[in-house]
């Protein structure tokens, strides 16, 4: 097309014209190294993604228009990070707390009705998010169906701001409702097993109150573990909340991977697993760095 | 006359299990005065450390029964809840070495600021004034102070166990109760830790509890000598008198697994092993073990006063 409708080349033959667009086909691939085996292409995708040089999308843009996949996934990226972050903090701490709780009230039947319901978090977020979405949003009219923010968007960014957090509430609630409850459970099961340990039982012995027990030599000691859970957590939520993001039609990496799969639109899936594994690497960089800050037995042979 | 520093009465404690009750404590009554040390001895499995918690109310979830008399200094410690316990008991009144002593420190807490730690919670002080104190105890167990500021990781086996014996003393407590505490270390070890022991005795009239499965060990400290099986107390006699005569067939059996360094005596062992605490033999609970059983014995046998503070529950000192 290029070729045939540039004036520039209008006084070629038609011949001509196909040999001129066969030579600039075969440039174009020796460019890209679509010439090149399998296991060559790939380190030059390898190459080029060290620098986020993800490629282009071949059927989705970016809502700025552009099809460079890098600017598809990074425009996404925040929505998702802002929304499931949220979400797992908060479940995060309702589990940290719930189960220091439970653990502290073992075998009760508060404990026992906890336990029971636990398995009930392996029906996932997104199917109370339709029940929500009926509930709040078709019958009550209180909240909104889905999406980022009310359309038109407010001009001011307080109002911006509140227009989101009201758009966040139902899909944070269907995942507080789905998560919390094994969270806790396995919290509780955790500290179980510390708040065997021996210097727990001279920490008792001590008579140091029991708050302080719980925060200074149950919490303390199990940090980087705790620490860890989360931050994995954390990250593969990033990448993985595909069908809650559709539900509530979530403008995030998650419904773009939805999109991405059902057209296959591969460049834009393969650059989401990049950027994932990106974070990933960079996620366990930090938490090595977290753990010598609070395990003084992490930092042997350090000053 | 006053009363004893800690008298034990009638304590009972028994875990509920999937199999039925374990009589862990059965009856279990004695005393200890101040500047005394009373060796709890016995095999492992007899009720000994149950007894320490019994005492010092560091229960398991399991405890089925929980009953008795724990008077300290004439105050009936049965009477208090948690609370009053862990303020005016807790390491003020009782401190104790447990058997992990290895595994009892924080792990991710300096080994000063633990030890400081109680004279904060129960006398008062200020972070600054307990650390210096701490310092001062490390130094007094043969800690350099310099240690203070370690973390437990950082310690060998036996300064750890040092530096718990100097938590125990931080608060200047009644009673320390002593859990095996060499049991986890080598014999140079813990021999330095029974010098300490024997000093700290010597110096600050302190009174212990200190229970061990070690005979030989036992004798280095005892004042009196109190020999558990099965849950009960079979022989409670004065320190000297016993390790010259124990009286109970069970204490004899024990003396004679002791081996000694230049006879080549034959080392005894006592056949079988002690019996499940959940359905203790009926009538005396050495008997399916002892060479001397009588007819006698398929009845429980009291505790026997021989006079001198001296017990024993076995029918063959029995005396109209």
């Amino acid at each position: 097309m290029e070729v045939r409708n540039n004036p520039a080349y209008s006084h070629l033959t038609s011949g001509e014209m196909e040999e001129l667009i066969d030579k600039l086909y075969e440039q174009e691939v020796k460019r890209l190294g679509l010439d090149k085996p399998f296991l060559y292409r790939s380190f030059i995708y390898l190459k080029n993604a060290l620098t986020l040089e993800l490629g282009r999308a071949q059927y989705l843009t970016s809502d700025s228009g552009s099809r460079n996949v890098r600017n598809i996934i990074l425009e996404r990226l925040p929505a998702t990070v802002l929304l499931f972050t949220t979400a797992n903090l908060i479940i995060f701490v309702i589990g940290l707390f719930g189960g220091l709780f439970l653990s502290r009230r073992y075998g009760s039947k508060l404990d026992k009705v906890i336990v029971t319901l636990s398995p009930l978090s392996s029906i996932p977020g997104w199917f109370y998010g339709i029940f929500l979405i009926l509930i709040f949003a078709s019958w009550f009219h209180l909240l909104p169906y889905g999406g980022f923010v009310d359309a038109p968007p407010p001009k001011d960014s307080l109002n911006y701001a509140l227009s989101v957090m009201k758009h966040m509430i139902l899909p944070v609630i269907s995942w507080l409702i789905s998560y919390s409850l094994i969270e806790i459970y396995v919290r509780r099961t955790f500290f179980l097993m510390f708040s065997n340990e021996d210097y727990v039982e001279m920490a008792k012995a001590k008579g140091v109150p029991p708050r302080m027990i719980e925060r200074r030599y149950i919490l303390r000691p199990t940090l980087p573990p705790i620490i860890t859970s989360f931050a994995l957590t954390l990250i593969s939520s990033w990448m993985g909340a595909i069908i809650t993001e559709r539900v509530f039609n979530w403008p995030g990496i998650g419904s773009l991977f939805y999109m991405a799969a059902s057209i296959f639109d591969s460049p834009v899936i393969i650059g989401e697993v990049v950027i994932y594994a990106y974070l990933l690497g960079l996620t366990v960089f930090v938490l090595d760095v977290i753990y010598a800050l609070i395990d003084p037995r992490i930092r042997v042979g350090g000053a | 006359m006053c009363p004893p520093l800690l008298r034990v009465e009638d304590l009972r404690l028994y875990f509920s299990t999937r199999k039925g009750a374990v009589k862990a404590v059965d009856d279990v009554s004695f005393e200890v005065d101040r500047g005394e040390t009373l060796a709890l001895i016995g095999e492992s499995g007899c009720g000994k450390s149950s007894l320490a918690k019994a005492i010092i109310r560091l229960l398991p979830r399991n405890v089925s029964v929980y009953e008795g008399h724990v008077y300290l200094n004439g105050e009936d410690l049965m009477n208090l809840d948690e609370e009053e316990f862990r303020k005016t008991v807790r390491w003020t009144g009782i401190s104790m070495v447990s058997q992990a002593a290895l595994n009892s420190l924080n792990p991710v807490i300096k080994v000063g600021q633990q030890v400081a730690e109680p004279l904060i919670l129960h006398k008062g002080m200020k972070g600054k004034e307990a650390l210096e104190k701490a310092r001062e105890t490390l130094q007094r167990v043969g800690i350099p102070e310099t240690f203070a500021d370690r973390y437990p990781f950082e310690l060998s086996g036996g300064m750890r166990q040092r530096a718990i014996i100097a938590m125990t003393l931080i608060t200047n407590p009644d009673l320390i109760i002593l859990d095996e505490p060499t049991s986890a270390l080598d014999v140079l070890t813990q021999a330095n830790i029974m010098n300490l022991l024997k000093k700290i005795k010597r110096e600050l009239n302190l009174s212990f509890i200190f229970i061990t499965h070690d005979i030989a060990l036992s004798s280095e400290l005892a004042d009196k000598v109190a020999v558990m099986y099965a849950g009960q107390i079979v022989e409670l006699s004065d320190a000297e008198r016993f390790y010259k005569s124990p009286l109970h067939p069970y204490s004899t059996k024990l003396m004679a697994s002791v081996p000694t360094l230049r006879e080549n005596k034959k080392l005894e062992f006592i056949p079988g092993s002690p019996p499940s605490l959940i359905e203790p033999p009926k009538g005396c609970r050495f008997a399916p073990r002892c060479p001397y059983r009588t007819e006698d014995c398929s009845r429980d046998p009291p505790l026997i006063s021989l006079g001198d503070g001296c017990y024993v529950r076995c029918w063959l000192h029995w005396k109209g």
